[in-house]
């Protein structure tokens, strides 16, 4: 993950560098976070942090993140992104109950007397998941008394702008302009 | 000359410990035991030293050296919400309390901003509780200044903690320790457990120089009398909570209620004083579960016996 700091204060423009990039770690969006730009300004105080997500945030069903085929009776799965399994997991456990589902390795699930088409086409994430972890990821970033804030989310990019008092339209235009630069 | 030192192993044999202090004359100041582990905090004469840690290393457990023994220190934080707890507040608390002192982790109700920051009366009453107060703040030098003028005034030594270096602060503070600020985890590197230690050290300053203070015009008696007075009284030999009786360089915090045992308290005596004539008995300022008691200066105990 690339990010840019846009700070006057040395020091915190450092530690905020470090600090976002544990707390992305942290929140398990190091991955799906392709660079990010934050903008520091205490004496404000204006803090703006925008993100570009490695893809655009869409729903996402079973077949899109796992190998599914039927062999002997049961389906097999093999998750190719470790970061769906628990939401795979619980999903199938709903569907089908807890017998029905084995867990042989972190990857690799099977599911008796089930149709392979349909476990493929069980939903595991909406867009609207993605966008959420992006936004609270930021929120939890950003200073804990700046709180008047606004989200901006287009495309690829999510934007948080975020002031303590009231926001002046200088403010909003600063952000639309690192929004629409994608957060790159 | 007595030396105060903290015993830290299991709790085999430990009765052997507690007859060798009270047979060289010392005195037990904090007793923690968590499950098969004990921590005691005594004070002991000097030329028994040897001896006791000989027993200490005989039984399994091994003797520290606690500077910070018998204060309670208060680390404060501007709220309990994540971004200012645990990290890096729980890391000083820890670092205190490896050098014997009993401390207390705060956060503010409305401690968060850069203008809307404040630290309410009530806040800085219970502050005032405490022997001294470590304040932390954050990683941007406007904020560390704007914020560092509402913990002005505390009625107790008091240590900045922050990020930057702030400006414009003098005499606010009695010490200020930079380089730590906003961390989203455990201060574990070598560099960071040296400014630890440089934050506790600025914290045995700063009571160093209280206790030199206090030294200038003593106390009608030693905290650690009043609490061997206090050990016997029946409420707080079978209070459960831990350490029921924390110790203060001017007094201790006695955790029982102050409204239902005042006039009991009132009532003991130490050097054939009353506690009520020579100390100041109040209810603690978080709530009436536990009391605060100061004692009164020598001076001012005389000087009200000619009255």
């Amino acid at each position: 993950m690339d990010i840019e700091v846009a700070a006057e204060d040395g020091y915190g423009a450092e530690s905020y560098r470090r600090l976002f990039e544990e707390l992305m770690a942290d929140a398990g969006m190091s991955q799906r976070i392709e660079s990010a730009s934050l903008l520091m300004r205490p004496e404000v105080p204006l803090f703006v942090f925008s993100v570009r997500l490695r893809s655009e945030p869409s729903a996402k069903a079973l077949g899109d993140v796992a190998a599914v085929r039927s062999e002997g009776g049961a389906v097999r799965i093999a998750i190719s992104e470790e970061r769906y399994a628990p939401a795979i997991l619980s999903r199938l456990w709903e569907r089908y109950g807890r017998a029905a589902v084995s867990q042989q390795t972190r990857f690799d699930t099977s599911v008796e007397g089930a149709d392979e088409g349909e476990v493929a086409a069980i939903p595991v994430e909406s867009g609207e998941d993605s966008v959420g972890d992006a936004v609270g990821a930021i929120w939890r970033a950003m200073p804990e008394g700046i709180k008047n804030r606004r989200a901006l989310i287009s495309g690829r990019a999510v934007t948080v702008i975020a002031t303590e008092e009231i926001f002046e339209p200088w403010m909003i235009e600063e952000g639309e302009r690192m929004h629409g630069q994608g957060g790159a | 000359m007595f030396e105060v030192m903290m015993y830290d192993g299991g709790v085999y044999r430990s009765d052997e410990l507690f007859e060798l202090i009270e047979d060289a004359g010392g005195a037990v100041l904090q007793k923690t035991r968590s499950s098969q582990m004990l921590s005691v905090t005594m004070s002991v004469p000097a030329g028994d030293r040897g001896a006791i840690e000989a027993l200490c290393k005989e039984i399994g457990g091994e003797v520290r050296r606690v500077p910070l023994a018998g204060t309670e220190v208060a680390v404060v934080g501007p709220t309990l919400g994540r971004h200012h707890m645990p990290h890096p507040i729980c890391d000083i608390a820890e670092a205190l309390r490896r050098r014997g002192a009993i401390t207390v982790v705060m956060g503010l109700a409305r401690g968060r901003g850069k203008k809307t920051a404040q630290m309410s009366l009530e806040e800085r009453t219970v502050v005032e509780e405490y022997d001294a107060a470590v304040f932390m703040l954050g990683n941007f030098k406007a904020c560390v200044e704007a914020k560092a003028d509402m913990f002005r005034g505390v009625g107790v030594p008091s240590v900045l903690v922050s990020g930057p270096e702030p400006d414009g602060i003098g005499g606010a503070f009695d010490a200020v320790v930079s380089g730590v600020g906003r961390k989203a985890s455990r201060m574990r590197s070598t560099e960071e457990r040296e400014k630890l230690d440089e934050i506790c050290d600025a914290v045995e300053r700063v009571l160093e120089a209280k206790r030199a203070s206090i030294g200038e015009d003593p106390l009608f008696a030693h905290p650690a009398e009043v609490k061997q007075v206090l050990e016997g009284y029946e409420p707080i030999d079978m209070c459960l909570r831990p350490a029921p009786l924390v110790m203060h360089l001017d007094g201790l915090r006695a955790k029982v209620g102050c409204a239902e045992h005042r006039s009991a308290i009132e009532g003991m005596e130490v050097h054939g004083r009353r506690l009520g004539d020579v100390c100041r008995i109040s209810p603690s300022k978080i709530d009436d579960s536990s009391t605060v008691i100061r004692i009164k200066a020598r001076s001012e105990v005389e000087q009200a016996g000619r009255g």
